[in-house]
């Protein structure tokens, strides 16, 4: 059964823009890390957030578990986001107000997981990333790798099929970026999830199982 | 988001956001100052002013018999007193004067009235009981006057050749408008006479000119129209009804304009923390959030402040109110809070709306 794939794909910004894809359509293989590459300008971004059902497409269609998606009412994909997605942003994006822990566990509100059951998979998932110690902080208290940690375990709290990441090691040294990829690598093998990352790093490029250059 | 998340979240987010709470909470507090220091003193000022013009004494239509042609007898007074916007009818004769007869012709006389229908309609007893045929009561400022200590004794009509004599049964004090009754003797009126003066107590003064139509009419066509006088309430009511008119329009005229403001700086001060935390939003929309989740966290988040602000508002509101003796009825306070709220709540939906329809692409590439 295919997990993600993506059918006659394009997109435009503007009604009268620039296509983006060109008709696109690609199966993205489960259990595998997945590089989106391919110079400025061609939607690395955009097709993330496309394959993130945040942006509609001007034609085609994004099929999560055989289920097209991209044109569901917005709560059935905001939905489908809080069940079957991660997400992984470039400058981590954690909400300063919040612990580590409590950022770990946002996307588990969405989800209507109960919140002791949250907790404990936030401490585990923590724990498994090397940021335990840290969980009381507040993000502006740990260094760029461990909040990008953060983020990965907050992407992996609902357990989720796919993992989107966009620049996930764009601000990290070489070698926080080595262990953030070692984190996707073992996340994809090891629950067989698709991972998803859009980069023009050449390292990153190099540690994938499969690149998709747009 | 259940509730108890939802609650959890907005009071996360309230306190995250120190200065826009702090606003909310300070505009929201103005809102309810302002209101029940102008509107509430105006409205206790309404209520006072309409209290005084409700008053018994003002509510009396008081018919005269000018020419003592028997025209007001006791069936009439008893229709009067039926009507829907009657509180209570009498009628009183002249007054005669009356000596205590155990003194003889040095006492000093008081005046005595005869009282047609319910004399409980005129007067309250204080002590003994109420008077029949033959019988009186005597006012309890009267007593002293006809030499007595007790209401107990005899008085006799002073210039009757024939003398007539009243057994005083108990004392009284009269009920408003009958204060002159104060000073003197009361006693039912004997069957078949007639009274001088109708007095019909009205139940609202605004009923005025309703009732003095229905009185007039129950003399029917009268062939001497000098026969009757008629005392009417009827301009304090008019009086009362512009009073009540004006003051209203005003209070509703500041209440709308405090809402009204109030309710714009909170909708600006929600639009422009939505602005500065526009990537929180959007933070929240990739992790799962639906549309409306972000509407009724705005809200929440908005009405928290809120609520802490209206509450204290009202507080300072009526301490300065009650300073100055004008202090508004508790629950139009409450109702100025629900107001309060019911206008921070609508000026949050309209950011709340812009901030869920926002593109959380758009926000979160935006650095």
């Amino acid at each position: 059964m295919s997990v993600l794939s993506v059918k006659d794909l394009g997109f435009r910004y503007t009604k009268d823009g620039e296509e983006l894809f060109g008709g696109l359509s690609y199966e993205f293989t489960p259990g595998k890390v997945t590089a989106l590459t391919g110079p400025s300008g061609r939607g690395k971004s955009t097709l993330l957030y496309v394959l993130g059902l945040m942006l509609t497409p001007s034609r085609g269609e994004v099929i999560l578990h055989d289920q097209p998606q991209s044109m569901a009412a917005d709560a059935i994909r905001s939905k489908v986001r809080a069940h079957q997605l991660g997400f992984v942003f470039q400058d981590s994006s954690l909400d300063p107000s919040r612990t580590i822990i409590d950022s770990v566990i946002e996307p588990t509100i969405y989800a209507g997981v109960d919140r002791q059951v949250a907790l404990d998979r936030a401490a585990l998932l923590l724990e498994q990333l090397g940021v335990a110690a840290r969980s009381d902080h507040k993000p502006g208290q740990i260094s760029g790798g461990q909040a990008q940690r953060v983020a990965v375990a907050r992407a992996l709290i609902n357990d989720p099929s796919v993992i989107l990441a966009d620049e996930p090691t764009g601000n990290l040294d070489p070698a926080n970026a080595a262990s953030v990829l070692d984190i996707f690598c073992e996340a994809a093998a090891a629950k067989q999830r698709t991972i998803v990352i859009a980069t023009h790093d050449p390292y990153v490029i190099s540690r994938a199982d499969e690149v998709l250059e747009l | 988001m259940n509730l108890r998340t939802l609650l959890r979240e907005a009071l996360a987010t309230a306190w995250a956001s120190k200065v826009p709470s702090a606003l909310v909470c300070l505009i929201t507090a103005a809102m309810c100052i302002m209101t029940i220091s102008t509107v509430g003193r105006t409205a206790a000022a309404e209520d006072q002013v309409a209290q005084r013009i409700n008053s018994a004494g003002a509510r009396e239509l008081v018919v005269t018999d000018k020419k003592s042609a028997g025209l007001i007898s006791a069936s009439l007074i008893a229709m009067a007193a039926n009507f829907s916007v009657s509180d209570r009818a009498v009628g009183l004769s002249s007054p005669v004067d009356v000596k205590n007869t155990v003194i003889g012709d040095g006492a000093e006389p008081v005046p005595a009235w005869a009282v047609t229908g319910e004399l409980e309609s005129a007067v309250r007893l204080e002590s003994g009981r109420y008077p029949g045929p033959g019988e009186a009561l005597v006012s309890t400022t009267a007593l002293a006057k006809l030499g007595l200590q007790h209401p107990v004794g005899v008085v006799g009509i002073a210039d009757r050749e024939i003398p007539v004599d009243y057994a005083i049964v108990g004392s009284y004090m009269p009920l408003e408008p009958f204060d002159n009754l104060s000073q003197g003797v009361v006693f039912k009126a004997p069957p078949g006479s007639t009274a001088t003066n109708l007095h019909l107590i009205l139940s609202d003064s605004s009923q005025a000119a309703a009732a003095q139509r229905s009185v007039i009419g129950l003399f029917g066509q009268l062939n001497d129209p000098e026969a009757i006088s008629v005392r009417s309430p009827l301009q304090l009511a008019q009086l009362h009804d512009e009073i009540v008119g004006d003051l209203g329009a005003f209070g509703r005229s500041m209440l709308y304009g405090s809402l009204g403001i109030g309710a714009l700086l909170v909708a600006v001060v929600v639009f422009a923390d939505i602005l500065v935390r526009r990537k929180d939003l959007g933070r929240r929309r990739a992790l799962g959030a639906k549309r409306n989740d972000i509407v009724q966290l705005m809200l929440l988040r908005t009405l928290i402040p809120a609520v802490a602000g209206a509450l204290a508002g009202m507080s300072v509101g009526l301490g300065i109110t009650m300073s100055t003796g004008t202090a508004p009825p508790l629950a139009f306070c409450f109702g100025v809070v629900v107001l309060a709220l019911f206008a921070a709540g609508a000026s949050t939906l309209v950011p709340a709306a812009y901030a869920a329809h926002s593109d959380p692409v758009k926000v979160l590439r935006t650095p």
